[in-house]
């Protein structure tokens, strides 16, 4: 069960979420990502994806315009 | 209660709307836009005219290029030499502004700096190749693609389709060169 | 998960700060209004577009790049939506215009030929790389994106550039390739094929993409994991 984080502050779209998907593609089955962005629109498509593909997404506001997405990969 | 935990506060200052309230509020402006001022949204020409304003301030003669000579409209545009008298360069500054003012009242507002060199070339080539794109294709992804499809041109149509085609190559270079 | 536990960092309100630009704005607003009323109007449909921009996190290169990248077309919907109520709207006010008599067709209606796959291809390119088309540039130039604010000088520079060579491409790609005469004179499809045929042949092939864009997304997604 680890945790990793992912820092994506002061990236424009698409590159949190394709490394977003790299990372998940590495990690197994229980293990959480922490991604730290401040691009409105990433805290969008990043829970998005996450939810569509079936993994548990959490976000939180942790600044003024930045957010933390946590995702549990779940298969 | 305090206006920050207000569900009416936190539905539409607070959070993200969806994509469909964006769409249909978008066309319903872009209609208007048509309805009132007679020619529908567009953004890339006021660039030109921008570039053009410094270019003549420098001692440049735009005024002698096709772009203009050869056309009423953008010659008028050019002459009017200023932001704050002409309608579409009011509207992109208003379109800044306007984002602006939607994050500060969501308390989102962040000055997101730049992490690499990569980044900083991705804008300049990425800017430069939109700014060319824009003119040859008479129109933006908003001027030739939203409204031309919109006024049911062909040039719109195949303006998407190639543009899909210019996001393909763009998302393996993107992903080939400028990811970190 | 430990992440949440962080005590939270300490957050400033901004809302003030928007009070005192919306009334910046609206001032302006009055100021231009008194010069021409057209100007006060753009500048609110600007302000307008702005917010819609933003609260929607709309992005036309999202459209276009996350079905070829990711396998998403929530925005590729939204877009077809847009356009779907666009083209609704944009007929009648074209048909209205055909009714009274005016001369020539209003809209954004400009020649199609090999130049404009050029510059879309163009285009294309560069939004994705600099993560933002026309409008989303803009827009994010106002939420503080740093990137963003010298795509848009680079922006201005491609275009200006373009301007003057436009003389040299009039002459030598649009005008021989253009399916349509002149360099001002576009293909309208109702004038070509008919109203009613163009304008409900429209509407059938956008709705026709969405729900291709539907499937596709359905298809691509339920293929874990994902191939990028």
């Amino acid at each position: 069960m680890a945790e990793y984080k992912l820092d994506c502050f002061g990236e424009a779209c698409p590159l949190p979420l394709v490394k977003t998907q790299k990372k998940m593609e590495t990690m197994n089955v229980g293990d959480v990502i922490v991604v730290e962005i401040d691009h409105s629109c990433a805290m969008k498509n990043i829970p998005d994806w996450a939810r569509a593909a079936g993994h548990n997404v959490d976000i939180e506001e942790i600044n003024d315009g930045e957010w933390e997405v946590i995702i549990e990969k779940t298969k | 209660m305090k206006i920050s935990n207000h569900p009416l506060y936190k539905t539409i200052i607070k959070d993200a709307w969806s994509y469909t309230t964006g769409a249909v509020l978008l066309a319903l402006l872009n209609i208007s836009m048509f309805a009132v001022g007679g020619s529908p949204w567009g953004i890339t020409t006021a660039f030109s005219n921008w570039g053009s304003w410094v270019f003549r301030s420098l001692g440049g003669e735009p005024e002698k290029w096709a772009f203009y000579a050869a056309n009423k409209g953008n010659f008028n545009a050019l002459m009017e030499t200023s932001f704050f008298t002409n309608t579409q360069s009011l509207q992109n500054i208003g379109i800044i502004f306007g984002a602006l003012l939607a994050t500060l009242f969501a308390s989102q507002f962040k000055v997101k700096k730049i992490k690499s060199w990569r980044q900083v070339l991705a804008a300049v080539l990425g800017g430069l190749l939109m700014g060319y794109g824009a003119r040859l294709s008479f129109g933006c992804n908003i001027g030739a693609f939203f409204s031309g499809i919109g006024s049911f041109s062909l040039h719109g149509w195949v303006f998407g389709i190639f543009l899909l085609l210019g996001a393909w190559i763009g998302s393996k270079l993107l992903v080939r060169f400028f990811m970190t | 998960m430990e992440s949440k536990k962080r005590p939270a960092r300490k957050r400033r309100n901004q809302v003030p700060i928007a009070l005192g630009l919306l009334l910046l704005i609206i001032i302006a607003g009055i100021m231009l209004a008194g010069v021409n009323s057209m100007l006060a109007i753009y500048w609110i449909f600007g302000i307008s577009f702005g917010i819609v921009l933003q609260k929607s996190r709309f992005c036309f290169t999202a459209s276009l790049r996350d079905p070829v990248l990711t396998g998403s077309t929530t925005l590729t919907r939204a877009v077809l939506i847009a356009f779907m109520v666009a083209t609704v709207g944009f007929g009648a006010i074209q048909f209205k215009a055909l009714l009274s008599g005016v001369a020539g067709v209003p809209g954004n209606i400009f020649p199609v030929g090999l130049h404009t796959a050029i510059g879309a291809i163009m285009f294309g390119i560069g939004m994705v790389i600099a993560g933002g088309c026309a409008s989303g540039t803009l827009m994010r130039v106002g939420e503080g994106f740093m990137q963003q604010w010298i795509a848009i000088v680079f922006f201005v520079v491609g275009s200006v550039w373009a301007a003057r060579d436009f003389g040299w491409w009039s002459v030598n790609v649009i005008m021989p390739t253009s399916i349509s005469d002149g360099v001002t004179k576009g293909f309208h499809l109702p004038t070509a094929f008919g109203w009613g045929f163009a304008f409900f042949g429209q509407l059938i092939i956008l709705a026709a993409i969405f729900l291709f864009a539907d499937w596709y997304e359905k298809k691509k997604l339920n293929k874990v994991p994902l191939e990028n």
